[in-house]
């Protein structure tokens, strides 16, 4: 079987891939979309990525100018909005793109042109972001874009703001249709037997990402109107004069929810993942949605714990901390099931399972340390200061990107017929998981110390060692992220030829082929429990496949 | 394994909701996992070694500081910044229970169930849930949270109201870039944005306990000096308060904490604490230096 040199891959399906330009502008297969979605977030990640090499450059000693301020203040703006709006979002869009229908067992999205359209309003709000550097200068008050320092009075020299507030109201677009089409999929689309009961868990987060992103995405969209409004027609709603807090809560009645956005597929993925390296099925399905649906009512009532040093009533403040905190209870409902799931295992350690614990050992931290800045009084020295940026790192990339490579390695093999290698990988994950720590574990002190988060550059000499290692460790990271696009390239037509099911799986999408035809199924398979493939495999009604090529020496 | 897998049979038998319709039990299932089993190859296995090292990065990183500056606070020098620190640490004991204890069970699941520790053709219990189980990690996290939440929120009380009796006033107002202290006698300190060490001092004398009237003319800024208590924004528009008891003479600095523009890393701030004689001196000084309006003007003229 080693001689075999050809893939079985479907020939319509690998033809699509190399046609010319107007197939990717007019495709409406969810698959070519979901990759094109997937290509324009790692492009992205590696944008921000360099944004960030930037920022700790300038940060690595005490009084250096490798930047100025003003390109500083840009270049942070820069790398928060395109992580987490160009690169985390719009990843995990393309991989719940081409997966969930496949895992229901559809044969497309319920709008394919919708589809189509939600992902090149994508594009053009990158192009529209980045367009406002020629214009004397990008957006450059953070990511959140606090009034009134984004008014006229203030950030009058260039058009940066209102490319910016453009861009976000076209991706608010986007993300609207993305999310209505993901729930009339699920709940329109599925294969027979498939009932709500029986969705993998992936597609029960899908489900949830997608209302929170209905939910909130038009209170953003709004409030980057009102700012439009008051740059350029002279209403007064944010100003100086007006009430620049009501743009925070606006801002972060969308800024919070979107962090479960970003993190609910992830939770998604390890929980398809756990059980197929486990070979146990998953431990309380029936929490684990329950859990979801938790954090979802919970995200939206939770706000204004970024404006807990704004001045509201403590009895408001009070509130919000509360609420804050029950969210680490479903929270701690899916970390115990996971737990469980892997208890009493017998767990394989593949590259996806590596990732995984390396997303369940940090993202732990990141939970704890949102208690610690959920507590109003402690929140108000942690607030705005490094601890609060090394917490969101816990949670955004010990969170979201741990999934992201996890999903990543898993899906690999059914996206392209091929294995990324394993020993890059491994590698890839070492560097990572240790680059990542050693940037952001210690950045928690430079904050109790006193770092202020969003400054050019500081003068305390005490800092310097610290910012250091920290500059030297995000390198490593850098360097682990070169390593993962080497094996994407290296294994896109090289690597060892997958099968159809190289896991031994348990959903819907290890079935078909690897890729999978245009259509995904020639004959839907029968679904009688949220495990459908390990039922087809233990009632030997997998049709006979060809037996895995052997490991290469 | 033969317990445990009873066990697990006996579970889900018990436990499990009531849609799960596989059979999780019995000959044919398990003959089919040993055949899952025994058909994905045995991987090899990286040593965990590379984990010493993120203790060995942290502890590096905090113990760096020459001037005793330590992983938690600047020990703080007023009582609301001390009752800060208690909070936090008064978080950080379930914190840290719960911290270490997830992550050895996740170490103990990494080395012992990992596939090559099993024996050959171990077939995992198939374990769908447990009720009782699971009620219990719900109740358990909302207890702690709960508690936390009630002991933060009192706190909360004491220390975040705006004090109605104190020994007097100052206002503080935030501009780009700098900070202005107008005190009672009606002379303002006007405290410029450098990156210089040498910031005009914003002078207090101890152990009195002095309300800030915290405002801002253009941009939010942030008034923050860690060893005396958490941020306060400045907001144009209205007035925030905080407060201050310094309990002894030194020089605290600090940093204006929400991004004002170009200028914001410039915005520092010094708090320098006198006795109260040498207090008294220096407000003398600044009143001769500029005498006093008849209406002391929050704002920078």
């Amino acid at each position: 079987m080693a001689a075999v040199q050809t893939l079985p891959r479907p020939k319509a399906y690998d033809d699509t891939f190399w046609k010319p330009i107007t197939l990717w502008l007019t495709t409406t297969d969810h698959k070519l979309i979901g990759i094109m979605y997937m290509v324009t977030g790692l492009l992205s990640f590696v944008i921000g990525g360099i944004f960030a090499l930037i920022i700790r450059l300038q940060l690595a000693q005490p009084n250096l100018s490798v930047v100025d301020h003003e390109t500083y203040n840009q270049l942070i703006s820069a790398h928060g909005v395109t992580m987490i709006f160009f690169f985390v979002t719009i990843f995990l869009t393309g991989i719940a793109n081409y997966m969930v229908p496949i895992m229901i067992g559809a044969r497309d999205m319920a709008f394919p042109r919708v589809n189509l359209l939600g992902f090149w309003l994508v594009p053009v709000s990158i192009v529209l972001y980045y367009g406002g550097f020629f214009t004397g200068g990008a957006l450059d008050a953070g990511w959140t874009g606090y009034a009134p320092l984004t008014e006229k009075a203030y950030q009058g020299h260039s058009l940066g703001v209102d490319f910016w507030a453009l861009s976000i109201i076209v991706w608010a677009i986007s993300g609207i249709m993305a999310s209505t089409n993901f729930l009339t999929t699920i709940i329109a689309l599925r294969a027979p037997g498939m009932k709500l009961t029986r969705l993998p868990l992936f597609v029960w987060a899908q489900i949830s990402t997608s209302i929170l992103l209905l939910v909130v995405g038009a209170p953003l969209a709004a409030a980057m109107i009102l700012v439009e409004f008051d740059r350029q027609l002279g209403t007064q709603f944010f100003t100086t004069q007006g009430r620049p807090v009501l743009y925070q809560h606006l801002f972060w009645f969308f800024g919070h929810p979107e962090v479960y956005i970003m993190i609910l597929p992830g939770f998604g993925m390890i929980s398809e993942i756990i059980p197929v390296f486990a070979r146990k099925p998953i431990f309380g399905y029936m929490s684990m949605v329950a859990a979801l649906f938790g954090i979802v009512f919970l995200s939206m009532t939770v706000w204004a714990h970024h404006m807990f040093t704004v001045g509201m009533n403590t009895y408001v403040e009070g509130f919000f901390m509360l609420m804050t905190m029950l969210i680490a209870v479903p929270t701690g409902i899916k970390f115990f099931n996971w737990i469980a799931t892997a208890w009493w295992g017998s767990i394989e350690f593949t590259v996806p399972m590596k990732f995984v614990f390396g997303f369940l050992a940090t993202f732990l931290i990141g939970g704890i340390t949102g208690v610690y800045l959920a507590s109003v009084p402690v929140d108000t020295q942690l607030h705005q200061s490094y601890y609060v940026v090394a917490h969101l790192h816990y949670v955004l990339f010990g969170g979201s990107v741990f999934t992201i490579f996890a999903g990543l390695y898993y899906w690999f093999p059914k996206i392209t017929g091929r294995m990324l290698n394993r020993t890059l990988g491994e590698w890839n994950f070492w560097t990572l998981f240790i680059g990542f720590n050693g940037t952001f574990l210690i950045m928690h002190t430079l904050g109790l110390e006193g770092m202020p988060r969003r400054i050019a550059t500081y003068l305390n000499p005490a800092w310097g060692t610290t910012n250091m290692i920290i500059t030297i460790s995000s390198f490593l990271i850098a360097f682990s992220v070169l390593l993962f696009f080497i094996n994407v390239i290296r294994s896109w037509h090289g690597g060892e030829i997958a099968g159809d099911d190289p896991w031994q799986a348990n959903t819907l999408e290890w079935a078909t082929t690897s890729p999978p035809p245009p259509y995904n199924f020639a004959k839907v398979p029968p679904v009688r429990s949220f495990m459908p493939l390990r039922d087809l495999r233990e009632a030997g009604e997998v049709p006979a496949e060809p037996e895995p090529a052997p490991v290469p020496a | 394994m033969e317990r445990s897998t009873y066990r697990g049979c006996l579970d889900a038998a018990t436990f499990s909701f009531g849609f799960y319709q596989r059979a999780t039990c019995g000959p044919e299932s398990r003959t089919s996992w040993r055949r899952y089993t025994g058909a994905v190859k045995a991987g090899s296995f990286t040593r965990l070694w590379p984990l010493a090292i993120l203790p060995a990065a942290f502890l590096l990183g905090s113990c760096e500081a020459p001037g005793g500056i330590s992983p938690i606070f600047p020990s703080p020098v007023s009582p609301n910044g001390q009752d800060i620190y208690n909070t936090y640490i008064g978080i950080s004991i379930p914190a840290i229970i719960i911290f270490l204890g997830v992550e050895l069970s996740l170490l103990w699941v990494v080395i012992k169930y990992r596939r090559s520790k099993q024996p050959a053709g171990y077939i995992p219990p198939q374990v769908h849930g447990n009720t009782r189980l699971e009620w219990a990690w719900t109740a358990a996290p909302l207890i702690v949270v709960l508690v936390i939440a009630g002991y933060s929120f009192a706190e909360l009380q004491k220390d975040f109201q705006p004090v109605s009796s104190y020994d007097f006033e100052i206002v503080v107002s935030g501009h780009q870039f700098g900070w202005n202290y107008t005190y009672p006698q009606g002379f303002t300190i006007h405290q410029e944005g450098t990156l210089a060490a040498d910031v005009t001092p914003f002078v207090v004398p101890v152990n009195k306990l002095i309300r800030l009237r915290i405002q801002a003319v253009d941009v939010i800024h942030s008034w923050w000096v860690p060893a005396i208590s958490g941020k306060t924004d400045a907001v144009p528009g209205y007035d925030n308060f905080t407060w201050l008891k310094i309990d002894r003479v030194g020089t605290w600095r600090g940093e204006c904490a929400e991004l004002c523009g170009v200028g914001h890393s410039t915005m520092q701030i010094i708090v320098k604490s006198m006795t109260q004689y040498d207090y008294d001196t220096w407000v003398r000084q600044q009143e001769n230096a500029q005498p006093a309006t008849p209406s002391a003007s929050p704002t920078p003229s």
